[in-house]
């Protein structure tokens, strides 16, 4: 039996959230937001990516701190500073990222930093009874001995929830958890949040699966951009109605004109049964010369492993990717880095700063490196500066000297910067894993002008973007990425954010044209 | 600790492990009539007993992702303040200096965030010049009742066997039963999930390196009451070959893998090694050679991500 | 009259500004001017011209080998074995082991060089194993064969070739020095003007950057460990050309002394700020202080505890990644 909370009635606010703001840098992830979640509830905060949803729990779970604004706990105001300080306040966090230590048993990893001991020495039976216990409440059929590197996900979520409990949390936070796990891991996930309500407990769940929104809250918050749009009752809320709740964001800026001829191109990188992991789908697309492609969907839906895969950068298991260039030759591309670099691709990663730029050289040194690609190491590093100030001033990045740091520079210029490399090295093929984060609104127009000036002269371009107003704005051709399978193939001009947000939320392709 | 090769456990050991002691005990009982004889076997002893030392605090550090180079020459300096310090305070003076450079290695890299490779390597040369300032040239005296601990033996048993027993019950209650030795665990598997968890990484990972710097003076002054003198140089082949022994016991040096059986049997696979080269007239230039060879494969089987450093 | 004012001065001479551009030169500038002018004061008869070049020609040897130590530092690697390449190559050259004529045994220490390069790169790169204990393994091999073929054979007489190089003058410049420049020229010349140059620059900066843009990593890095192994084969030819014979201690020190110049001249892990004539200028400054030392009576034991205490401080002052 779950202790059932004393101290809180229900139906009264357990954690309010009134007026929070929080920026990064010059993006406004939460803006006025107030919220309350009440004891004996299970409330889902969903909504499409950017807009608020891990960023408001983890001002709760002590990662980050508000920048104004107010969380109350049980009525008193608290500033948690630290995941540490959250669990003394009775919140128990469950991360998308599991956190059990791999070389520690399950007793172990439930009893870390807080072991029952006699001076010291750890008190093994009492720790292996008690372990069992807890476990038995999650109603996880583990053996407390065993080492949790071996064990499942879904098993180590139940563990991880199994330890909120023990440190008697009132609030749980769960994080996209059914993400890894079954139909029948999943009914289990779902009576033990029953329980959990039942005993009082306030559980907030952040996800976009609908069918489990519906099924497990009873509550339901829809964030957009950084505020709150509404809270609703879920028996009170269609499919259709929360939908609609999430998406209908004015396109904003100016896009390039898309490519006319975006039905009859000719393939310029054809990837065939690539797969990420051991474990994981293989996919298979193309991408076309004059192309802009996008890969849409809700983040950490298996995009980033997909062109990381392409690139040679991150784990690829099989396949085969073949290119073919303007006169038609066709070669294999080889699976290195440096043999995809070779082959005349050209990769472009999320965070520039720690795996594109080198801030502490020049700019000139930065994009010189792109010019040298196809030399031997052996020969003169001959770069033409006016070369390179053709192509900066080209993509209009302000700066008085080519000898400057580029950490000296404005994010969107340093973003250009990045491109450029690439732009002078001669690729003909870009993988572009977020091609406008922390830029601002005149440099974004910028980029999406040198993107499709690429294209025009000939170049083949793949985009992952968690900006959905951006793959529709820019792309010719729409890929929709669900846990790691491609689920639809659109049409740039032609698709809506509704349709893409409906084969990003459906389980299958089946199921989601039997919505629209 | 159950040495189960099918269910995996953060011990490191695997059948390779066992069998390469076990092995070489076999082939060196064949290929030397002298390997068996009971002065054979406890030269071995009292040869390996100031590696398995070290070793063992060497494994401590190396739990928590860490290493130390600096053990050698903390052994060699224990033995040159043994001779130099009056009697009295011969030993308390060791210590301390092994307290202090443990805590200097501890905060440069912890705090100073000095990488421990680097950090050791450069105390490891400090010391190693201090140990040659203070005894330049082997010798000295040391006190008598540090004598008598090191060559007497009780029942036929050298003296020896009750260091190393004596090293190896310690660490095996402090790895394997206290909270001290769990979190060492937890934060060579991750450290960011042990802060998490309230553990304060930054003072465990201190204390790591002051208990294997007092262990090398520990085993220091083992060294200096068996050979009756202060050397500054003694120490020196110590750090590479302790790293040798925990790797070969299935240490892994990125951290959270290890055990004290698995540094046992380590040691005691180079010490047959070393016994084994010396039986057989193998001059002790090349022993060092074959040892610098053994270390390569020996970290050959580690896995890391980085190319440098 | 016009009256000049600090704010009327061209910026470059503007006080501030000299001050800032004097500091940011790497400490061995400043060293070697606070040395020299100590020296002045307690031991004047160092100071002398003759004194002075004889200290130049016992520093090549080092300048030589921290030529290819910086090398490998930028590309954050480190190579410890040079001690034991030297001690090999001294070995070749004087035991008589092998029955060739000089400059045959000459290219073979070449030869010999890029294998141990080539070796150490391995396993770096490939094996992925810690750079500090590859190449301490490798010196640790090294040494024990060399030590234990001595048994049989001792090392002898070096070449004449070398003992010419080693031990002349052209005017009155000895040739050590002369051989260093040889070398650090077009070396100097290759890392600023060549591709090469221009990845190890990008490796330093950022070497998750420099893996995921495709820049042939393995492949700069191995160079710069064969560079570094062939320039500790030169280092030694000086050295025991210098020194007219070989001997079992003949480089000891200075695989540790030319990470302590570089680190003094300006390279870190990572950065080559102070360009390549700063690491020569720390050699020199090296060299000159353990003379210095040794004349005031604190011999290896001061030279051991300085090299220690300047790794442990340089190594603070980068800021940790």
């Amino acid at each position: 039996m779950i202790t059932p909370m004393a101290h809180c009635s229900p139906g009264s606010a357990l954690v309010a959230f009134r007026s929070v703001n929080k920026s990064f840098g010059s993006t406004q992830a939460l803006v006025d937001l107030s919220l309350e979640g009440l004891a004996s509830s299970v409330h889902a905060i969903t909504g499409e990516n950017g807009a608020g949803k891990s960023t408001l729990m983890n001002l709760l779970a002590g990662v980050h701190q508000p920048d104004s604004g107010e969380i109350r706990v049980r009525g008193q105001p608290v500033r948690i500073e630290s995941p540490a300080q959250a669990q003394r306040a009775g919140i128990s966090t469950i991360f998308q990222e599991l956190t059990l230590l791999p070389n520690l048993t399950v007793a172990e990893n439930l009893f870390l930093g807080r072991e029952p001991h006699r001076a010291g020495i750890i008190n093994r039976s009492l720790m292996r009874r008690r372990a069992e216990e807890a476990l038995d409440l999650v109603k996880c059929r583990v053996d407390v001995n065993t080492y949790c590197q071996t064990l499942s996900v879904a098993a180590q979520q139940l563990i991880e929830i199994a330890k909120g409990l023990m440190a008697d949390a009132d609030v749980f936070i769960l994080d996209e958890p059914t993400a890894a796990l079954n139909g029948p891991e999943v009914d289990t996930l779902g009576e033990l949040i029953h329980s959990l309500r039942t005993a009082g407990k306030l559980v907030f769940y952040i996800s976009h699966r609908l069918e489990e929104i519906f099924r497990f809250s009873d509550t339901v918050s829809v964030l957009k951009d950084g505020r709150l749009v509404g809270t609703s009752a879920a028996s009170e809320l269609t499919q259709d109605e929360l939908i609609s709740l999430m998406v209908g964001r004015p396109l904003g800026q100016l896009y390039p004109p898309r490519n006319p001829s975006r039905n009859q191109l000719r393939c310029a990188l054809e990837i065939s049964d690539l797969s990420p992991s051991d474990a994981g789908r293989a996919v298979s697309f193309t991408i076309g010369r004059g192309e802009i492609l996008g890969f849409a969907g809700l983040q950490g839906q298996g995009q980033r492993e997909i062109i990381r895969a392409v690139a040679g950068v991150g784990p690829h298991v099989g396949g085969r990717i073949t290119k073919r260039g303007p006169d038609d030759t066709v070669r294999t591309v080889g699976r290195s880095i440096v043999a995809v670099a070779r082959s005349g691709i050209g990769f472009i990663p999320e965070d520039r700063k720690s795996e594109g730029l080198y801030l502490s050289l020049s700019i000139e040194h930065n994009v010189a490196l792109g010019m040298l690609r196809e030399l031997s190491v052996w020969r003169r590093a001959r770069v033409r500066k006016a070369g390179i100030d053709e192509l900066l001033a080209r993509m209009r990045v302000r700066s008085n000297d080519q000898a400057q740091p580029v950490s000296s520079l404005s994010g969107g210029n340093q973003q250009k910067v990045m491109l450029g490399r690439w732009l002078a090295s001669g690729v003909d093929v870009l993988l572009v894993e977020e091609p406008t984060r922390g830029v601002d609104v005149g440099a974004k127009s910028e980029i999406y002008t040198l993107l499709r000036g690429f294209a025009n002269s000939g170049g083949a371009v793949l985009i992952a973007s968690s900006e959905l107003t951006e793959i529709l704005g820019l792309c010719d051709r729409i890929l929709v990425v669900r846990a790691g399978e491609i689920t639809a193939e659109l049409d740039g001009v032609a698709a809506s954010e509704r349709e893409i947000m409906r084969y990003a939320l459906a389980g299958t392709m089946a199921e989601a044209r039997k919505e629209l | 600790m159950a040495i189960s090769t099918a269910k995996p456990n953060r011990s490191g050991l695997r059948p390779a492990t066992i069998a390469l002691p076990v092995l070489l005990f076999v082939a060196l009982s064949f290929l030397s009539p002298a390997f068996l004889s009971v002065q054979n076997l406890s030269n071995i002893n009292g040869q390996i007993a100031a590696l398995l030392i070290v070793s063992l605090g060497q494994l401590v550090v190396a739990l928590i992702g860490g290493i130390d180079l600096s053990v050698g020459a903390t052994l060699s300096l224990t033995t040159t303040i043994i001779v130099s310090v009056s009697p009295d305070l011969a030993v308390v003076a060791a210590l301390l200096a092994g307290v202090a450079v443990g805590l200097v290695n501890g905060i440069g890299v912890t705090i100073a965030g000095v990488h421990p490779l680097i950090m050791t390597m450069a105390s490891m040369t400090f010391l190693q010049g201090l140990a040659l300032l203070i005894h330049p040239v082997p010798g000295g005296t040391v006190p008598d009742y540090l004598g008598d601990l090191a060559s007497t033996s009780a029942a036929g048993v050298p003296a020896a066997f009750f260091w190393c027993v004596g090293a190896v019950m310690i660490a095996s209650f402090l790895l394997s039963t206290t909270r001290f030795g769990l979190r060492l665990f937890a934060i060579g598997a991750n450290q960011a999930s042990a802060a998490r968890n309230g553990i304060a990484v930054k003072w465990y990972s201190i204390g790591c390196y002051v208990i294997c710097s007092v262990t090398a003076t520990v085993a220091g002054i083992f060294i200096s009451a068996r050979v009756s003198s202060g050397d500054a140089t003694v120490g020196a082949p110590f750090a590479l070959d302790s790293v040798t022994a925990i790797s070969m016991g299935g240490v892994q040096l990125a951290g959270g893998t290890g055990s004290v059986t698995g540094v046992v049997l380590g040691t005691i696979a180079l010490g047959l090694l070393t016994n084994g080269m010396n039986l057989v007239g193998i001059s002790p230039f090349l022993r060092t050679a074959a040892t610098g060879m053994l270390l390569l494969l020996a970290i050959s089987m580690q896995r890391r991500n980085v190319i440098g450093v | 009259m016009s009256e000049m004012t600090i704010h009327s001065l061209p910026r470059a001479f503007h006080p501030l500004n000299i001050t800032r551009s004097f500091l940011s030169l790497p400490f061995a500038y400043a060293g070697t001017a606070a040395l020299l002018a100590f020296a002045c004061v307690t031991r004047p008869a160092l100071v002398s011209p003759v004194l002075l070049l004889l200290i130049v020609r016992q520093a090549a040897p080092l300048a030589i080998t921290v030529l290819g130590q910086s090398l490998c530092m930028r590309v954050l690697s480190l190579d410890l074995s040079v001690g034991g390449v030297i001690l090999a190559v001294s070995y070749i050259l004087t035991s008589g082991i092998l029955k060739y004529p000089e400059p045959v045994l000459l290219i073979i220490c070449i030869l010999f060089g890029v294998a141990v390069g080539t070796a150490n790169a391995f396993l770096i790169t490939r094996i992925r194993a810690s750079s500090v204990i590859v190449t301490l393994a490798t010196a640790l091999i090294l040494s024990g064969v060399v030590f234990s073929l001595s048994q049989l054979r001792a090392p002898g007489e070096a070449p004449a070739i070398l003992r010419y190089v080693g031990q002349t003058r052209i005017g009155i410049v000895p040739i050590p020095p002369l051989v260093w420049l040889a070398l650090f020229v077009p070396v100097a010349l290759f890392l600023r003007m060549s591709v090469f140059g221009r990845y190890v620059d990008a490796i330093g900066a950022n070497p998750r950057a420099a893996l995921m843009s495709g820049i042939p990593y393995v492949r700069v890095v191995t160079i710069a460990h064969i560079l570094s192994s062939l320039l500790a084969v030169f280092s030694g030819f000086v050295l025991i050309g210098f020194v007219g014979a070989g001997s079992l201690d003949i480089g000891r020190d200075l695989p540790l002394s030319s990470l302590v110049a570089v680190i003094l001249g300006g390279v870190t892990f990572g950065s080559g700020k102070g360009g390549s004539l700063g690491p020569a200028v720390a050699a020199f400054m090296l060299t000159f202080s353990f003379n210095l030392l040794t004349s005031l009576g604190i011999g290896e034991p001061g030279r051991l505890m300085l090299q220690g205490a300047i790794i442990a401080l340089a190594a603070t002052r980068r800021n940790p990644d």
